[in-house]
């Protein structure tokens, strides 16, 4: 969520039992604006929070010039330091999915990790990474899986950069209804044109993303109206936590996590 | 080629040998931007003049960066008819069938405060006597605020929908307490769930109901199911004679009886009844504050047994299917009463003191009954705790009031020997010994005592506010139940809630009842035992050791048939 707009949108956020308090969005864009003049960032969010044992991690987006691949992730535990989350290696995102056991709270802490699939002697077997790599791969299989956004809200321009889009007015309230409006924030990982292709109304500029409606099985996006239809609001059952709403015919819209970092594997039987 | 490049005015005025003119160019161009395209028929010159005409219209920053944003939404609004020009159609907004819904609940709830009114004047005295009998509706909006300070609650729009909807269901229906207990997402819609206390007068009414129902309806249904498979049975046998009467040239082979399974379903566990047990409370659910309240029915120990093996989202229509392994009897309504009875039981938590066990008497009788099922009521004499206690992390400053529903199903344990005692005992101890009664933590066991969940305890708390400490509270999520939390202030005030889709948080994940391993079908001897095939090598040994004996040198001339009379006997 722009950090900018938390006030006016955290009765959105609310209606999934979540609630930003007035203290932690006083702080929030007291220290994230601190954080944007310091890295001449074009844009930041508020990304969400992950629970720890000893201290929450709160997570925040800066973006630059690119809105897809220049998004920097800041962690921090107390809104006095925000640390920079190292790039998410592979071998980090894998290994993050295989641990079980809570995050701690403490970015230095190492943890063991045991890849059961591996046979015994195999020395890849048990390894070691710090909870801030941990932190790193769960979050990038969030925004990987998780993360979206409206059809229209990111743009590529002609020289290949994508943008949040300024004039961006909101979906309609027939699009809204639709998973099909709905885009992953990631680089595409179908054939550029599979969206192109799929719709009427295409739009060089801004369907160059993965739209969510093609991810398997197909209920595991829950799409819900509220405020009378007005409002539509995007859960993931794979990610429990993630929540994504968007005012219909406005441009208010916003993405939160707020949850434990696990992933639901249990999804098929759910259906 | 070196030539200097030529437009294409100059091209024509080359060949017409017309001097350029500034007019004529101008005239061209135009000429050129108004040309229609094949396709849409459209001209740029249109299209430019709106998108200028849009832009200076709506003044809108960094125009130049934007521009094809711009000429594209122009191109768009060409595209979009506008219906209320041809026919005047009007369209309701969405919101109106909700609407509607809403407006009678106020008008009910208006019209009954307006009359409380009316009375209140008159006969106050009565009135205070009344108060015993008048529903109390548990404040939300006041528990509400205080959710939202430490994170969690219902958005203020909802809130106050979902209070006036708690005070129509406390008109409508024989409630007398109602608390709203929390929503629970569905995969089309939601619910709200409330959870009340019955009048006497309605429990002793589902009282007798349920024992008229119950207790002599099962034994019935058993005997005469097995009535009929005695009457199918012979029926069968009597086919069997039938047959065999009108066919006897070819005799049929004679088939062995048809095995009678031996297998004893487990005695059913009784149902524990209303106002009691798992049954206490009465929940109502609907979908959208200002619709009717549904009423769940009352749980069977069965519902809970299932319910714990499997996972399942709810779907938002209370009649639909569940289909589960192992099969669930009953539909989405009777999943949900006892994911609400789990949730209940293992998320209500109050401070310690905040409840407090009922009078002597009451205890002496539930004594008897076992501990799962005694009395507890609001502690008048709660103080509170200072905050420090109540964040403690080791959590023994917190209390469960929700009874634990044990292995069986019920809170109360059901001693499934009871009835066969006496049997038993002149039998002389052939049965298994008498089970051990289950048992959980007593009521009000302090929170230190969960079970904890891979190496994390089972609630988390969190302080509020760090900089205004004096308006801080207290605020415990739980991590077995995801989106169930419970707040208290350092004052008198504490309240649980619970807002997620009903799910258990089972480390590493959900792994099915898997299928029972199938029986045998005989008793396995020697000679259903598979063996190995013999070898060449075994058969020619074989061969070997059966080789007939090598003819006797003498006598050859009856030789040959005592050979064979003899390679006779061999086989």
């Amino acid at each position: 969520m722009n950090i900018h707009k938390l006030w006016e949108h955290r009765e959105y956020m609310n209606v999934n039992g979540m609630m930003l308090t007035s203290e932690l969005i006083s702080i929030l864009q007291n220290s994230l604006t601190l954080l944007q003049v310091e890295n001449h960032f074009t844009h930041v969010q508020y990304w969400g929070q992950l629970y720890a044992v000893d201290a929450d991690y709160h997570i925040a987006v800066g973006i630059d010039n690119d809105a897809m691949l220049d998004r920097k992730y800041f962690y921090t535990t107390d809104f006095k330091f925000w640390g920079l989350l190292p790039r998410a290696k592979r071998r980090y995102k894998l290994l993050s999915l295989l641990t079980t056991f809570p995050f701690r709270g403490d970015p230095t802490l190492k943890i063991k990790i045991l890849d059961e699939a591996l046979e015994e002697n195999h020395p890849d077997r048990c390894q070691v990474i710090k909870e801030e790599s941990r932190l790193a791969g769960t979050i990038s299989n969030i925004c990987d899986e998780a993360e979206i956004c409206a059809r229209g809200q990111l743009i590529k321009q002609p020289d290949g950069t994508v943008v949040i889009n300024p004039n961006f007015y909101g979906l309609t309230g027939s699009e809204a209804k639709q998973l099909k409006s709905y885009l992953h924030i990631r680089p595409s990982q179908q054939r550029w044109n599979t969206n192109l292709l799929s719709r009427q109304d295409y739009n060089y500029s801004m369907d160059f993303l993965d739209s969510i409606d093609q991810d398997i099985p197909s209920g595991c996006w829950n799409l819900s109206l509220e405020q009378g239809g007005s409002v539509a609001y995007l859960k993931s059952l794979y990610w429990p936590g993630m929540t994504y709403f968007h005012k219909a015919r406005t441009p208010d819209c916003g993405f939160l996590y707020v949850g434990n970092g696990r992933k639901n594997l249990d999804v098929p039987f759910l259906l | 080629m070196t030539q200097p490049y030529m437009c294409e005015p100059d091209i024509i005025a080359a060949t017409e040998n017309v001097m350029p003119d500034l007019n004529t160019d101008l005239v061209l161009a135009k000429n050129f931007l108004k040309q229609q395209s094949a396709a849409t028929g459209d001209s740029l010159y249109d299209h430019l003049v709106d998108i200028v005409h849009k832009i200076l219209t709506q003044k809108p920053p960094d125009v130049a960066d934007n521009f094809e944003q711009y000429s594209w939404a122009v191109k768009q609004e060409k595209f979009r008819p506008n219906f209320d020009l041809l026919n005047d159609i009007y369209l309701s907004p969405p919101q109106l069938s909700i609407v509607r819904q809403m407006d009678d609940m106020f008008r009910l709830v208006a019209s009954k405060s307006e009359k409380i009114d009316m009375m209140g004047e008159e006969e106050q005295e009565l009135d205070l006597e009344e108060d015993n009998t008048k529903p109390q509706v548990a404040d939300l909006i006041d528990h509400n605020y205080y959710f939202r300070e430490g994170g969690y609650g219902l958005p203020a729009s909802e809130c106050y929908a979902v209070y006036v909807a708690l005070k129509m269901l406390s008109i409508k229906e024989p409630v007398a307490t109602v608390r709203f207990f929390g929503k629970i997402f569905g995969t089309k819609a939601n619910y709200y769930v409330a959870e009340t206390d019955l009048t006497i007068e309605e429990l002793d009414r589902r009282i007798r109901e349920f024992e008229l129902k119950d207790m002599p309806g099962e034994g019935e249904d058993i005997e005469e199911k097995e009535e009929n498979e005695g009457e199918e049975q012979k029926e069968m046998l009597g086919e069997g004679e039938v047959l065999e009467d009108k066919n006897k040239e070819p005799v049929p082979p004679k088939l062995p009886p048809v095995p009678v399974s031996t297998w004893q379903p487990p005695p059913p566990i009784p149902v524990e009844r209303p106002g009691q047990g798992i049954n206490k409370k009465v929940f109502w659910v609907c979908n959208v504050p200002g619709e009717p309240w549904v009423c769940l029915p009352d749980l069977t120990p069965d519902h809970v047994r299932v319910a714990r093996l499997t996972v399942r989202c709810m779907t938002g229509d209370l009649d639909a299917e569940i289909q589960t392994f192992p099969p669930f009897d009953g539909t989405e309504r009777h999943y949900l009463r006892a994911q609400i009875a789990r949730i209940q039981a293992a998320t209500s938590v109050a401070p310690q003191g905040f409840y407090t066990f009922g009078s002597g008497e009451e205890e002496d009788i539930d004594m008897e009954e076992g501990m799962g099922d005694m009395e507890f009521n609001v502690n008048p004499y709660y103080h509170g705790h200072t905050l420090k206690d109540l964040l403690d992390p080791n959590l023994t400053y917190w209390v469960h009031h929700g009874r634990h529903i044990l292995k069986q199903g019920r809170t109360i344990w059901w001693n499934p020997m009871a009835g066969m005692e006496e049997g038993l005992e002149e039998e002389e101890d052939e049965g298994p010994p008498p089970p051990e009664p289950e048992s959980g933590p007593t009521l009000l066991t302090p929170l230190s005592e969960d079970a904890r969940v891979e190496g994390l305890s089972a609630w988390t708390a969190r302080r509020s506010s760090s900089l205004a400490p004096e308006r801080a509270l207290a605020v415990l999520r739980s991590n077995l139940w995801p989106g169930a939390v419970a707040y208290a202030t350092d004052g008198k005030k504490s309240e649980c809630m619970y807002i997620g889709w009903g799910l258990k948080f089972q480390p590493p994940n959900f792994s099915p009842l898997q299928l029972p391993r199938p029986q045998d079908e005989y008793p396995v001897g020697p000679e259903v035992m598979e063996m190995a095939d013999p070898t060449f090598a075994d058969e020619e040994a074989y061969r070997i050791a059966h080789l007939p004996p090598p003819p006797p040198p003498e006598l050859p001339g009856e030789g040959e048939g005592f050979g064979e009379e003899e390679e006779e006997d061999e086989d």
